[in-house]
């Protein structure tokens, strides 16, 4: 901050104030002022380069007046008006890069900066026509895939609208101009590498896997069963790659049933798949049929097999009509099917969408509660949770094995296997192991990141949208929330996720699936966000972390627990923003510091005490009496 | 509670009924002597044998064979069946786990579900059935539920008539408490339980806690004089003109008045004011500002000039003669009728409606009852005077037609915002004595301990809940914890302590001394019956669990901290005065002094209605909306003044007060008491360093005053599993309660999945069997 205020001055006197701006009446400006020592945090997410110069790799040198990673070059720059939706206009510079767009205030008292990766830009619009009369009706209106909305006012003559918008499209754009994702530029280096951290081998070597009854298949190797599946898949000992290729035949996108994570005592698994391919005849499977028996009996328990569709009844049905549809009573003997009522991706979109009406820019105060409810987003992420959780009961109580799909078994599946995982193996809960799951469970079995967060895309309104992965994410936290001891990382490091997942500054959610990213040479071409994350892990722990083994958490699904993520969805809205860092995590550090602090003056003591005791005969408070009530926790 | 009270003959054999094959009980007869354990002055009125306590409604499995028996303070289930599932009980020394207090009983159903009747029991009422059921409704959300299909049909109906009939007394007299001390005063003599208890501050904490101070309890002039040094306030004195209730009955019988009003303006001003309530001083910043609450002046023709007697009082007591600001609180805030129905419908959503069934319109409902839309309006009218106070430096009189309910919530509010001393044990405590007790909040209409209903408020639920927003919002500037709010919350239906009991305090002193002669004690020179205290929580708790009163996270003013590298200890130099009050930078005060247009003047500030509550903080202007900006803009200081953050998304619903008693809303191993464990483990540790380092560091000077090494932290670092990796089965979020006994409308051992049963045979039956009359 420190950099940023010192240069901000120096930039001040360089660029003196435009007569032409319109002063603002002198409230609005006192107000302001008063106002924006917190807007610069604000308007920065807390997670973005600027401040921390040194981990991040990020060059903000003296000279320079807006930081730059390495790779990142300088566009243009422009004199804007921001209309900041919580104080009015501000006047500033906008800086345009291949990566970012930094603005930075130039009123008098203001500090306003902020930093938004071109990623996060979902749609750009122009404002006012060149009839257009009354103040700063004239300029751009950026939409954000982060729940906020950015508006520049800029001056009518020099066409510095259309230059700004040219530039901007192109740069947040790259796809839709040819151009390479900043990720392909970014020449960021750090000293961990997080492409090292999931080898699914290794994965499946913690899983106890290959064992009697599964075993590690290369069938895909070039991806040639399922183009959106990862290349090592663990089946069946007792199914034969034929099997595995007759069964691809019957499933979407053949996307067979595989194995996610097997019960280190019971052997019970989570199986994940697609749907069946069904269709309106009601079609049949022999093979299909067979392997989900094969599955069935790998523990050697003669309990059925139990199949979670993640969708709601209705739209199953309805998938039949396009060729799906679910296993049906008379098909499948040894399975139990039950409906997990999860909607569709555009339902998904339609509801955070609404969350975003509530939020931004003001909170929708006089009814708040009953406009949460109106949004249905807390009950979807309910019900996720609540499906997830019938997963991990079923699995770990030992009752029998599960399949989980939705349709095509890229989206709700996800959702579905990982939270369970995350409930189930206390492995994941560690800030490797949650980054081991998102890599396993949604990159490479295909969750289609491309599609869902359109990276470089311009389609705005694109139906293959959908906040799907923001969804789990939010799951993890409401699980964070119930279980404050229970994972390793702390909420910042879930919104750094959340940030990267638009910023188009690492690889790791670039592309809908491994096949993709091999061929575009992702591993070898882009950074991983992994590797920010894990050279400066510190900052991402949660201090009351307690690891526990074994330990499967049930969070209470219920709407009495579920909380709005303020943190994250009202992040923009100084008024909201809660306590930043946590008064309690912040109180646990400084004991944790006063505690290291006394060991070390009691150990000095001790020592400058011994001497003398050595001399002197024994004192009835010598420190070695003294020293059993001291208890350290490492 | 040590000697047992001469109870009636225990109990013959207790055999369990062997019929019940399906509760897999033991079918084997065992014998069992049960008896209750009783206070002094306790009496059993009423028992019945074999009664089955209902755990889950689903199934009989868990249900707990016993005998049920009607004290005069309780109601009190006796078993010696284990409780199932139950990890941990949080022990109260008063009353067992299976024991309701009287006081705490809302309502009494009884059902006989042969004959498909039920009927809600009033005091004095018949019973046409034998009833086979009983079902207990608790003011505090719990639902006991007994079954009587083994016992005596005559006996169980005595017992239900019984419990009807004691909770729901006619007489003040005829609480608990007057039996209870009544006895003590007798026992004197032959020193049964020691003398009668001691005027209630009684030590707050545990040992080690450094607040062995005794809470003032403001029935004494110099605990008045005391408070008006503490805060430095000048122009202000202790008058004793109500010694005696001599002015009024409502009022204490010393109080804080401007020095320029002298006792005979007072005594004449009293018969203008409803309940001859003249003004009172609350408390007084260090600008000299004061704050006071006041009634209505009823006279209408003496109004105006009474008026602008009592504010030139107050202007001449601010040492900068600044204006006074007037809150009607009338006109602001909802009333006690709106903020009981809001809290009947909070409850009813929380604990009786069954809970699959209100999970998809939770939000809308929890809005509809308005209950937070409350707590937040109280919560925003206080910031909002804080800015009149602490900015504008000007004096805030609460005026309300009595002044004593919703001032009593706004001023103890404004306090606890702006004076650190008040988010201490002992410093809360004594605000409560100050704002509440002595101020003549009527605790025994309220919260209703006759039974007449009419009357009924939840404002101490209201206001306790409000500070929980508060530590909630900034967890380091409080001493106590969440668990401490909400014993406080149980504790005022616990018939045994004065301190919620009356009406005002001349209530006590008259009452107490009506059954004193009735009951020929000698009362000598005291002033009524000294009740025990609510303050002495030894009488509750044992030292190790009032350790759970203590927030592992508080920063108080001795709390060490670690500066830069070096550590010291911020043990400022005790003044007489909160200091931290006065670090109000000075730029600040002299920038809105120096502005004389923004003091509104006299006799023109009645506050207009106020807007829509749920506006955001623009009330006054821009002034007041500022004010809120720059302080949320500044970092916090802890031992200053904290203000409310006010959004909607920000005002929360306090769960472990309302769903403590849910099962199905338990988050077994979680919430937010895991992460409190580690740190008071941690906070332990570093306390016991100190103290050793202290230890050390003074050799063999200090050794005399060294301190007992004991912990203020329930979890400890030496504990048995402090350090073992796992955390203890027995937390989950409604620790230290447990909602196992309270009844469920799932089995409880059921996967977290099992579905809602609607196989539950009686309770949801209830609805449609006819209501008896």
């Amino acid at each position: 901050m420190g950099v940023n205020l010192s240069s901000m001055r120096r930039l001040r006197k360089r660029l003196p104030l435009s007569r032409q701006v319109p002063r603002l009446p002198p409230s609005r400006v006192s107000s302001m002022a008063s106002a924006s020592a917190p807007k610069c945090n604000s308007h920065t997410s807390e997670n973005e380069p600027v401040k921390s110069t040194s981990q991040d790799g990020v060059n903000c040198d003296l000279n320079e007046t807006v930081p730059r990673l390495p790779g990142e070059t300088l566009i243009t720059d422009k004199e804007v008006i921001y209309i900041c939706p919580f104080n009015g206009p501000i006047k500033g510079r906008v800086y345009i890069t291949n990566y970012r767009l930094y603005l930075r205030s130039l009123e008098t008292d203001s500090t306003l900066i902020f930093d938004v990766p071109l990623g996060v830009i979902s749609r750009i619009e122009k404002m006012g026509g060149a009839t257009s009369r009354g103040e700063n009706s004239y300029g751009l209106d950026i939409t954000c895939k982060d729940m906020r909305n950015l508006r520049f006012a800029l001056k009518q003559e020099g066409h510095s609208r259309r230059d700004m918008f040219e530039i901007l499209t192109r740069y947040a754009f790259p796809l839709a101009h040819s151009l390479p994702l900043f990720a392909f530029l970014n020449e960021e280096k750090f000293n961990v590498d997080g492409w090292m951290v999931y080898n699914p081998v290794e994965e499946y070597r913690r899983q106890g896997l290959p064992n009697h009854q599964w075993r590690i298949t290369f069938i895909n190797k070039c991806y040639e069963l399922c183009e959106t599946y990862p290349a090592l898949l663990v089946v069946p000992y007792r199914a034969s790659d034929d099997d595995l290729r007759r069964v691809a035949a019957f499933r979407s996108r053949n996307r067979i049933p595989v194995l996610s994570w097997i019960h280190p005592e019971n052997k019970m698994v989570i199986v994940r798949c697609s749907q069946p391919l069904v269709g309106m005849s009601g079609k049949r499977n022999k093979d299909d049929e067979k392997y989900l028996d094969v599955i069935r009996e790998t523990n050697r328990q003669l309990s059925k097999l139990t199949i979670y569709d993640a969708r709601p009844s209705v739209n199953a049905v309805a998938n039949k009509a396009t060729g799906g549809g679910y296993e049906s009573d008379d098909a499948y003997h040894n399975a139990e099917l039950f409906f997990l009522d999860i909607h569709n991706i555009h339902v998904m979109r339609e509801s955070l969408k609404k969350v975003k009406d509530i939020v931004y820019p003001n909170v929708e105060e006089s009814h708040w509660l009953s406009s949460l409810e109106s949004t249905h987003w807390l009950e979807h992420i309910k019900l996720v949770l609540t499906g997830a959780i019938q997963v991990a009961d079923k699995v770990s109580s030992g009752k029998s094995s599960v399949l989980v799909h939705c349709s095509d078994g890229w989206d709700r599946t996800a959702q579905l296997t990982s939270l369970a995982m995350l409930m189930l193996d206390s492995f994941y809960r560690s800030i490797e192991g949650f980054e081991i799951l998102v890599q396993k469970e949604w990159i490479s079995f295909g969750h289609k990141f491309a599609s869902r967060i359109g990276h470089g895309d311009k389609n705005h309104a694109d139906a293959d949208r959908s906040p799907i992965f923001l969804q789990f994410v939010d799951c993890v936290w409401q699980m964070s929330k119930q279980f404050p001891t229970a994972f390793e990382f702390n909420e910042r490091f879930l919104i750094t996720i959340l940030d990267h997942l638009y910023s188009c500054r690492f690889g790791t959610f670039l592309l809908n699936c491994e096949s993709a990213r091999e061929k575009q040479k992702v591993t070898e071409r882009t950074v991983s966000l992994w590797s920010l994350i894990n050279s400066n892990k510190e900052k991402f722990k949660n201090p009351f972390y307690t690891k526990e083994i074994n330990r499967v958490l049930y969070p209470v699904a219920s709407m009495r627990h579920l909380e709005l993520w303020v943190n994250y969805y009202i992040r923009w809205n100084p008024r909201i923003k809660q306590q930043q860092p946590n008064a309690v995590e912040q109180r646990y550090m400084e004991l944790l510091a006063l505690r290291d602090d006394y060991i070390k003056r009691l150990e000095e003591l001790q020592l400058a005490n011994s001497s003398k005791v050595s001399s002197a005969s024994t004192s009835p408070s010598s420190p070695s009496q003294m020293m059993p009530h001291v208890q350290t926790h490492f | 509670m040590g000697e047992r009270w001469d109870g009636p003959k225990p109990l013959i054999g207790f055999i369990v009924g062997n019929e019940q094959t399906d509760d897999q009980i033991s079918a084997e007869p065992k014998i069992k002597k049960l008896e209750p354990v009783l206070l002094p002055g306790e009496i059993v009125v009423n028992e019945v044998n074999f009664v089955r306590k209902c755990i889950a409604t689903d199934t009989s499995q868990y249900d707990l064979w016993g005998k049920l028996i009607c004290s005069n303070f309780k109601i009190s289930f006796i078993t010696d069946d284990p409780m199932p599932l139950q990890k941990f009980h949080y022990r109260n020394l008063l009353l067992g786990e299976h024991d309701v207090p009287l006081t705490c009983i809302e309502q009494i159903v009884t059902v006989n579900d042969h004959k498909r009747k039920q009927k809600v029991l009033g005091p004095n009422q018949k019973l046409k059935f034998n009833p086979t059921e009983l079902i207990i409704y608790c003011k505090d959300f719990r639902i006991v539920r007994f079954r009587f299909d083994e016992s005596g049909p005559e006996s169980a109906k005595k017992v239900c008539l019984a419990i009807a009939h004691y909770s729901q007394p006619t007489d003040l007299q005829l609480l608990f408490a007057f039996e209870y001390v009544g006895k003590k005063y007798h026992n004197s003599a032959s020193n049964m339980n020691g003398v009668p208890c001691e005027s209630g501050g009684g030590g707050v904490s545990g040992p080690g806690a450094g607040s062995s101070q005794k809470t003032p309890l403001f029935e004494t002039y110099s605990d008045w004089d005391r408070e008006v040094k503490r805060t430095g306030a000048s122009g202000w004195r202790v008058c004793s003109v109500n010694e005696g209730y001599m002015v009024s009955t409502c009022l204490p019988e010393y109080f804080v008045v401007p020095s320029s009003l002298a006792d005979q303006d007072l005594k004449i001003f009293s018969h203008s004011f409803v309940g001859r309530r003249i003004p009172l001083w609350c408390w007084s910043h260090s600008n000299g500002s004061a704050l006071v609450r006041m009634a209505l002046i009823k006279d209408v023709l003496q109004q105006r000039k009474i008026d602008q007697r009592i504010c030139n009082a107050i202007t001449k007591s601010h040492p900068q003669r600044s204006d006074v600001y007037k809150s009607d609180l009338d006109k602001t805030l909802p009333n006690i009728q709106e903020i009981q129905a809001a809290f009947v419908k909070l409850k009813q959503l929380c604990v009786n409606e069954p809970f699959e069934e209100t999970e998809e319109k939770w939000l809308s409902s929890l809005e509809s009852t308005r209950w937070l839309e409350y707590v937040r309006a109280f919560l925003k009218h206080s910031a909002e005077l804080v800015y009149m106070l602490e900015s504008k430096h000007l004096s805030v009189v609460l005026q309300e037609e009595e002044g004593r309910d919703l001032s009593c919530s706004v001023a103890s509010l404004v306090q606890v915002m702006l004076d650190p001393y008040f988010r201490t044990i002992t410093g809360f405590q004594s605000l409560i004595q100050k704002e509440w007790v002595m101020s003549g909040y009527q605790f025994l209409d309220r919260c209703n301990h006759l039974k007449r209903s009419e009357k009924e408020s939840p404002l101490f639920l209201l206001f306790l809940d409000a500070t929980w927003q508060l530590l909630e919002q900034y967890p380091a500037a409080f001493e106590f914890s969440e668990t401490y709010l909400a014993v406080l919350y149980d504790s005022t239906r616990i018939s045994l302590f004065g301190t919620f009991l009356f009406n005002s305090p001349h209530q006590r002193v008259k009452q107490s001394t009506e059954f004193a002669i009735s009951k020929n004690i000698q009362l000598g020179d005291e002033k009524g019956l000294k009740f025990p205290s609510v303050w002495d929580w030894s009488l509750q708790f044992t030292a190790r669990e009032r350790a759970l009163f203590h927030n592992p996270v508080y920063i108080g003013k001795s709390t060490p901290c670690l500066q830069s590298s070096s550590m010291k200890s911020f043990r400022r130099t005790k003044k007489s005065y909160s200091s931290t009050l006065r670090a109000v930078p000075s730029s600040f005060r002299n920038g809105v002094l120096s502005d004389p247009e923004l003091l509104p003047r006299r006799n023109s500030l009645v506050l207009k209605p106020k807007p829509d509550p749920q506006q955001q903080a623009d009330g006054r202007g821009g002034d007041a909306e500022q004010y809120f900006r720059d302080w949320f803009s500044r970092p916090c200081d802890l031992h200053g003044v904290i203000l409310p953050r006010l959004s909607a998304a920000h005002i929360k619903l306090w769960k472990l007060c309302y769903f403590r008693w849910v099962p199905e809303a338990q988050i077994s191993l979680g919430g937010f008491i895991t992460a409190f464990r580690k740190l008071s483990l941690l906070a332990d540790e570093v306390d016991a360093l100190s103290r050793t380092l202290r230890q050390q560091r003074g050799g063999a000077l200090d050794a005399g005053c060294a301190e007992p090494a004991q912990s203020r932290m329930y979890f400890r670092a030496g504990g048995p599993q402090a350090h073992a990796a796992g955390t203890p089965e027995f937390l989950s979020s409604s620790f230290p309660f447990s909602p196992v006994g309270n009844l469920c409308r799932r089995s409880i051992l059921g996967t977290p999945l099992s579905k809602f049963l609607s196989g539950a045979k009686i309770w949801l039956s209830t609805e449609t069997l006819a209501n008896e009359d």
